[in-house]
């Protein structure tokens, strides 16, 4: 293949970008990756296009380079290109930094042995140490301190030994990159220290101060003249000894709810001069932090937060001025940045002046209409989880701190009008504040408040009900009622009064929209026994009331599946009978027994109830259409009458998966292969047709279909060849058993134009023994007269049908006419119109004369008037307004002729 | 505390997809720290298309919502704060970010630094506010200017190249997309020098100072539930000045009568606050000690306009008081509105409209009324009645409307439904919007901004008070009320 152009070019990473792994797997990723590779030094293409294929470098090395060894492979060859650069401004610098750095770190090439890591390694020193001042070297500062950063990220504790350069880097050049690097690092230094207590190769002044390393001193001025050279290495071996194996929690906790693990090692001890270095250090960061971006800002205060809680008797109060303007912004990450900091300090640096200040900043921002809703939503949770000085509650579960009462939150609470997830958050405030409120038993005092709360709960659950009892209400907002519905059972299981309001309410609004039983089955499994018991009891009985009519039936054999089981057996058995009688197709014939089933494992088996549902089973296990319902019933019905109550329920419980023998295995496998694919098999059935007259369109064709062994669940499908008419349902046929009478098949046909076509017909069926097979039947031909429909007979506002005649007249001159001659004397004639035409006649003087009318679907029709001639046979003239089914009327009558 | 990836959908309804991905990006080595720190949990990034399916069928986008589906509908799935977990190959891929706007659905999925088996609390993923804060970013950049498919696709083309600089490995270096070029950017910081202020103002100096105020209300007309009215303010700054690091003090004043501002939220770049401004809280009980400024916000200006602050007040009446009457009678509708602006407020409006819509009836076919100001105007197939009263009421400051509308009810089932204004249940919207006035009374003027910078800066400053969400209930039949109507 030859080189590609930039179009092509951007073509491939489309194709790469829209599905990497198949992409990769078509054209092979050695091959793609090396083409990458040998196009970023092609001169053909200009440097956009080059940053394009750097980007998808960037983006998809894992799926370019699987394997470690060629990674490091392709840094090098990176690192190559870079070195070839000319001296001069160039767009590629950056993203070949990034594109090398990313390989290196996320196809497991960085390690200890690989070249390619020291060369970057030195080639990123080198880069953030650069002094030059354009804002082309400033950006390739910033990128290359970026570079490093990931890096360490990866791989916490590689640039510990760097510690004293980035630190002098950061004191003198002080950019955000800088910054950034120097506090991640100093992080991962401490905890990897801590980590390897007393062993450790060097302490932190040692760390700090070994700045004389810099690729700037004596022993490298190789780097120093060739920048990018191709064979820079890093001067001496490059010290892992701190660098961990790869990527673990860092060093400190950040939320004391995500159950972190605390650090194996315990706080490092610093002795006083390295304390006071420390200090120093995060002095100074802290004091530059304004000066950063405020996502930057908010990671190196957590950052800065773990360092301190990473060596020992370190005062946190180094933090405060910082906070205190941090306090005021607007800024999600900030705002989280400083509750992350409270959650990791605690008291030490927020006494409950500033927690109660912090808390109610953070109750304003929640409520803050100037914010977008999504921040407001983040602050709210915050406050479910508020890092409390002493929190009461569980750690990790959502709740209302202690500061936060009623009357702080009342600008927090849920209305109508709020967006479906603000007001969820504002009820689950609520129902907290809620529970907390009517649970506390030694606040009789402000009941009025409670009731006040509860009413205002129970007026809003009502209105959501309201919403969602609209005909035709979206399903979204049927979901917001069901979803407050489950918050608010968790705070009112206390209040008996509430929760059979809320019950009330909700069998009303079933009464009114039966459809939405799914979501009451939902409900009934996630809201746990205090409303499932008093719910199921209302559904029940709306349920059995047969609100909704006919259509809500399969809703309401639902819900009975659902709740029939703990429910007294009499209304439901009463209901079932009555909806036997109503008949059903086959989902509907499982509902009524998923029901059954439901009242066999309930408990209410006391009275007259088992007798009436042994009545049922075997009503069931004889009436009900389909074989597979029968059987089921029958099976019911045994079950009911041989086994005990707690026999009864585990053997129609939920199937516990039983752990197979390996000889089972062993002997199951061996049909495995057969019993999983579809047979292809000679046909075990024979297709007749029947004939079948219909008044009106559609065409019916008839079929029988009888079987020479037992077959079950076939389904036949029908193919008309050809463009001509509608496609055909498949048919399905239960079971087939042979010398039993032959199931009668009636197709409706839909002609798109009335012409004859051939029907192909295949079977998928299931055998005794288990397996499915396939079977193409003889295709089956569908002639011309099989279409003929009698006119359809005239609407009862036409007070003149029009004659013969005048239908004659109108099938002219759009229509075609022709004139033939029938070989048929005597009698024959008369035979021949009562045999195919009868139907069709509308006047005659027998036997000489006939006027037939025939009606093709769609839309044409064919009229004949045959008059015999004496002996010398039939003259037959026909008409019709469709020109097209001229050639076939006469073949049709000419083979009429050929029977005789 | 990175992004693991992020999206960019748009939704196209009527689509055969319902969307497409306009934009992906991936972080692989994020995405190997995932793989470490979520360990059996990890749930790899799925490809963009099944990305963009799961993610348009979680938020409901796709047109078959017909039937109940579990794992959208479910009564105990209630995402957070926007995060959603998208059912992907079997799997939960959790938390996905997903925030909605004009059409574009902005996703980036954070990196958990822990194991997913249960989900830890968002406030415990530091990676979450980050992804906040660069869709927020995200948002803005496609917010501004034209929003036409052109603009949409030269944004897109954009992002590659943006991203390359403010989140080049999924850690987000600064969250301000909306650049002039490329060497304002953080990362071309000089030393010493603001990251989020790269490049410095050669030219005139300036600083344009503007106060947005709006007012949101419901009114009830009823004795049992209070009227409730809110205002809030937004200050937006542009400040050209000379310099590295000019410094600029800007006071707000209010007059003697002015209500205090409250729940103050500042830029990053306010380098101080008094205590006073930041213990002023909606949530306590107003009274005559409360601060009332002057409320100073120190700080050197980014060069791009920003919004200095937010605040919340709460003033003594709404600025216009109305009430409405809704009756059924004899299949029609019979309705009354009475509007009056309060004596305080200043009467000079750019506009002032009240909209009266009528849910879940059909069209309008009949309509007879009579106003005692402005005109009627009468959108048949919306059902909705727009009062246009103009520029100024009336001396009297009261005006009313009275009418009867009928409405072709075999045409309700076209519309769609409205699952709150059910029955008698509706309202009257005002909107409107009052020039070079503000309801708390806060202002700036000439002697509000200090400079401290080379050059007497030419100081403009503006304001304007907007309604937004301006209900008027009808007296007649149950509205929906705040806990605060009730209680306070």
């Amino acid at each position: 293949m030859g080189p590609r152009s930039a179009d092509a070019w951007a073509r491939v990473l489309a194709a790469l970008r829209a599905s990497p792994a198949a992409f990769v797997a078509r054209a092979g990723a050695e091959a793609l990756a090396a083409e990458l590779l040998s196009e970023l030094r092609s001169e053909r293409l200009s440097e956009p296009t080059k940053v394009s294929l750097l980007a998808a470098i960037l983006e998809f090395p894992t799926q370019l380079w699987p394997d470690p060894t060629a990674a490091e492979a392709a840094v090098s060859a990176l690192l190559d290109t870079l070195a070839l650069l000319p001296p001069r401004p160039a767009a590629l610098r950056r993203p070949l930094l990034l594109a090398a750095t990313s390989v290196l770190a996320s196809c497991g090439a960085l390690a200890p042995a690989s070249a390619a890591t020291s060369r970057l390694l030195c080639v990123l020193l080198r880069a953030a140490a650069g002094r030059a001042a354009g804002p082309e070297q400033r950006a390739v500062r910033a990128t290359a301190c970026e570079c490093l950063r990931e890096l360490e990220s990866c791989h916490p504790g590689l640039l510990a030994g760097q510690l004293g350069l980035l630190r002098a880097l950061q004191d003198t050049l002080g950019t955000q990159a800088h910054c950034l690097l120097f506090v991640l690092t100093l992080r991962d230094a401490l905890g990897a220290l801590a980590r390897a207590g007393p062993g450790a190769p060097a302490g932190l002044h040692g760390l700090l101060a070994a700045r004389t390393d810099s690729p700037r001193g004596g022993e490298t001025q190789a780097c120093d003249r060739s920048p990018d050279s191709p064979g820079a290495q890093w001067p001496g071996p490059w010290d892992w000894s701190l660098a961990g194996e790869d990527v673990r929690d860092p060093a400190a906790p950040v939320g004391r709810e995500g159950g972190r693990p605390e650090p194996s090692a315990g706080p490092l001890d610093l002795t006083p001069p390295e304390a006071r270095e420390l200090r120093a250090a995060v002095s100074q960061l802290l004091d530059a932090s304004y000066l950063l971006t405020p996502p930057a800002q908010a990671q190196m205060l957590q950052q800065l937060s773990q360092v301190l809680r990473t060596v020992r008797g370190q005062p946190p109060a180094l933090l405060k001025p910082q906070l205190v303007r941090l306090l005021g912004t607007a800024r999600v990450s900030l705002l989280h940045a400083v509750l992350a900091s409270k959650d990791a300090f605690g008291e030490a640096l927020f006494t409950a002046q500033d927690e109660a200040l912090l808390l109610r900043r953070l109750v304003g921002a929640a409520q803050h209409p100037a914010l977008p809703s999504p921040a407001r939503l983040f602050c709210l949770h915050c406050l479910l989880h508020f890092p409390e000085n002493w929190p009461l509650g569980p750690a990790g579960e959502e709740g209302t701190p202690v500061l936060l009462t009623p009357s702080l939150a009342t600008g927090l609470l849920p209305s109508l009008l709020q967006d479906p997830p603000d007001l969820l958050a504002r009820l689950h405030l609520l129902c907290l504040l809620c529970g907390e409120e009517l649970g506390a038993d030694g606040r009789r005092d402000c009941q009025g408040t409670e009731d006040q709360v509860l009413l205002y709960l129970q007026g809003l659950l009502a209105s959501l009900r309201q919403g969602a009892a609209q005909p035709g209400a979206p399903r979204s907002s049927v979901t917001l009622c069901f979803r407050a519905s489950y918050l608010a059972t968790r705070c009112l299981a206390s209040h008996p009064g509430a929760l059979a309001q809320l019950t009330k309410g909700l069998a009303e609004l079933y009464q009114a929209r039966p459809c939405l039983a799914p979501h009451f089955v939902d409900l009934l499994e996630q809201a746990g026994e205090v409303l499932a018991e008093p719910l199921g009891k209302a559904l029940q009985q709306v349920a059995v009331a047969g609100a909704g009519g006919a259509q809500a039936l399969q809703w309401h054999l639902q819900i009975l599946t659902k709740v029939a089981g703990g429910q007294p057996l009499g209304p439901t058995l009463g209901f079932l009978w009555a909806a036997l009688g109503q008949g059903g197709d086959w989902a509907w014939e499982q509902a009524l027994l998923g029901a059954c089933r439901a009242l066999l494992r309930g408990t209410d088996l006391s009275g007259a109830g088992p007798r009436n549902l042994a009545n049922l089973l075997q009503e069931l296990a004889r009436g009900l259409d389909d074989p597979d319902s029968r059987d089921r019933g029958r099976l019911y019905y045994s079950l009911f009458t041989h086994l005990s109550g707690s026999k009864l329920g585990s053997a129609l419980g939920p199937t516990r998966s039983t752990p197979m023998l390996g000889s089972s295995l062993v002997e199951e496998n061996e049909g495995f292969a057969s019993a999983l694919t579809v047979q292809e098999a000679q046909a075990p059935l024979q297709l007749r047709r029947v004939p079948q007259q219909a008044k009106e369109p559609p065409v019916i064709l008839g079929l029988t279909v009888e079987a020479s062994e037992i077959l079950y669940s076939l389904e036949l499908r029908f193919r008309v060849l050809g463009p001509h008419y509608e496609p055909l349902e498949a048919v399905q046929v239960p079971c087939l058993r042979p010398g039993a009478s032959p199931k009668l098949l009636l197709l409706p046909l839909e002609p798109r134009r009335p012409y004859p076509t051939l029907l192909d017909v295949s079977v998928l069926y299931a055998t005794p023994g288990g397996l499915t097979c396939y079977a193409q039947l003889p295709s089956l031909p569908i002639a011309f007269a099989d279409l003929f429909l009698p006119l359809p007979p005239p609407s009862p506002e036409v007070t003149h049908p029009p004659t013969f005649q005048e239908l004659w007249a109108s099938c002219l001159p759009g229509g075609a006419e022709s004139c033939m001659w029938g070989p048929w004397q005597g009698q024959a004639l008369e035979t021949l119109v009562t045999k195919h035409w009868e139907p069709f006649v509308m006047s005659a003087t027998p036997p000489t004369s006939y006027r037939v009318a025939i009606r093709l679907p769609p839309s044409s029709q064919l009229l004949l008037q045959l008059e015999a001639a004496g002996e010398d046979g039939v003259r037959v003239a026909l008409r019709t307004d469709d020109w097209a089914i001229l050639p076939l009327a006469g073949e049709y009558l000419r083979g009429l002729g050929a029977t005789l | 505390m990175a992004q693991r990836a992020i999206w960019l959908v748009s939704h196209e309804p009527g689509t055969p997809h319902g969307g497409t991905v306009r934009f992906s990006r991936r972080y692989p080595t994020v995405e190997k720290r995932a793989k470490t720190f979520n360990g059996s949990s990890y749930v790899p990034l799925p490809e963009d298309d099944p990305f963009c399916k799961a993610l348009l069928f979680e938020l409901r986008l796709l047109d078959d919502d017909k039937d109940f589906v579990e794992s959208r509908d479910g009564c105990s799935r209630i995402s957070k704060a926007s995060v959603y977990g998208l059912p992907i190959g079997g799997k939960e891929l959790w938390p996905v970010l997903a925030l909605q706007k004009n059409g574009l659905i902005y996703v980036s999925v954070p990196l958990v630094e822990q194991t997913l088996s249960a989900h830890p609390p968002l406030i415990s993923i530091s990676g979450i506010s980050q992804a906040f804060d660069l869709l927020f970013g995200l948002i803005d950049f496609f917010d501004s200017g034209p929003r036409t498919e052109a603009d949409l696709s030269t944004k897109v083309s954009q992002l590659p190249d943006l991203l390359l600089h403010i989140c080049p490995f999924g850690t987000l270096l600064d969250s301000n997309f909306l650049l002039d070029n490329f060497s304002n950017l953080s990362i071309y910081q000089a030393p010493k020098q603001p990251a989020w202020k790269a490049g410095t103002y050669k030219g005139k100096p300036q600083v344009a100072v503007s106060i947005t105020e709006k007012v949101k209300s419901m009114q009830y007309d009823k004795r049992e539930v209070a009227d409730m009215w809110q205002v809030y303010g937004t200050i937006t700054c542009k400040c050209d000045l000379e310099g590295v690091m000019p410094n600029v003090t800007i006071s707000l004043n209010l007059p003697t009568n002015g209500s205090p501002l409250q729940d103050i939220l500042v830029h990053p770049c306010v380098t101080s606050l008094d205590s006073a401004v930041l213990t002023s809280s909606s949530v306590d009980i107003m009274d005559d000690s409360a601060f009332s400024g002057p409320y100073k916000f120190p700080f050197t200006p980014p060069l791009e306009s920003f919004h200095l602050c937010y605040y919340t007040s709460q003033v003594p009446v709404p600025p216009i008081l109305g009430f409405y009457q809704l009756k059924e009678e004899d299949s029609q509708l019979k309705i009354t509105v009475h509007l009056k602006l309060h004596e305080s407020v200043k009467n000079c409006f750019e506009y002032c409209e009240a909209h009266i819509p009528f849910y879940n009836r059909g069209p309008i076919t009949h309509l007879e009324y009579k106003v005692s100001f402005g005109q009627v105007e009468v959108l048949r197939e919306k059902s909705l009645l727009i009062w246009i009263i103009g520029q100024k009421f009336p001396k009297s400051l009261e005006i009313n409307l009275s009418g009867t509308v009928n409405f072709n009810t075999m045409g309700h089932q076209k519309q769609p439904v409205d699952t709150i204004c059910i029955g008698g249940t509706t309202y009257v919207k005002l909107y409107f919007r009052i020039p070079d006035y503000t309801l708390t009374g806060c202002y700036a003027d000439q002697h509000s901004v200090q400079v401290f910078a080379s050059g007497k800066p030419k100081i403009t400053t503006c304001r304007e008070l907007i309604s937004s969400d301006y209900y008027i209930w009808n007296s007649k039949a149950p509205a929906p009320v705040a806990y605060r109507s009730l209680f306070l």
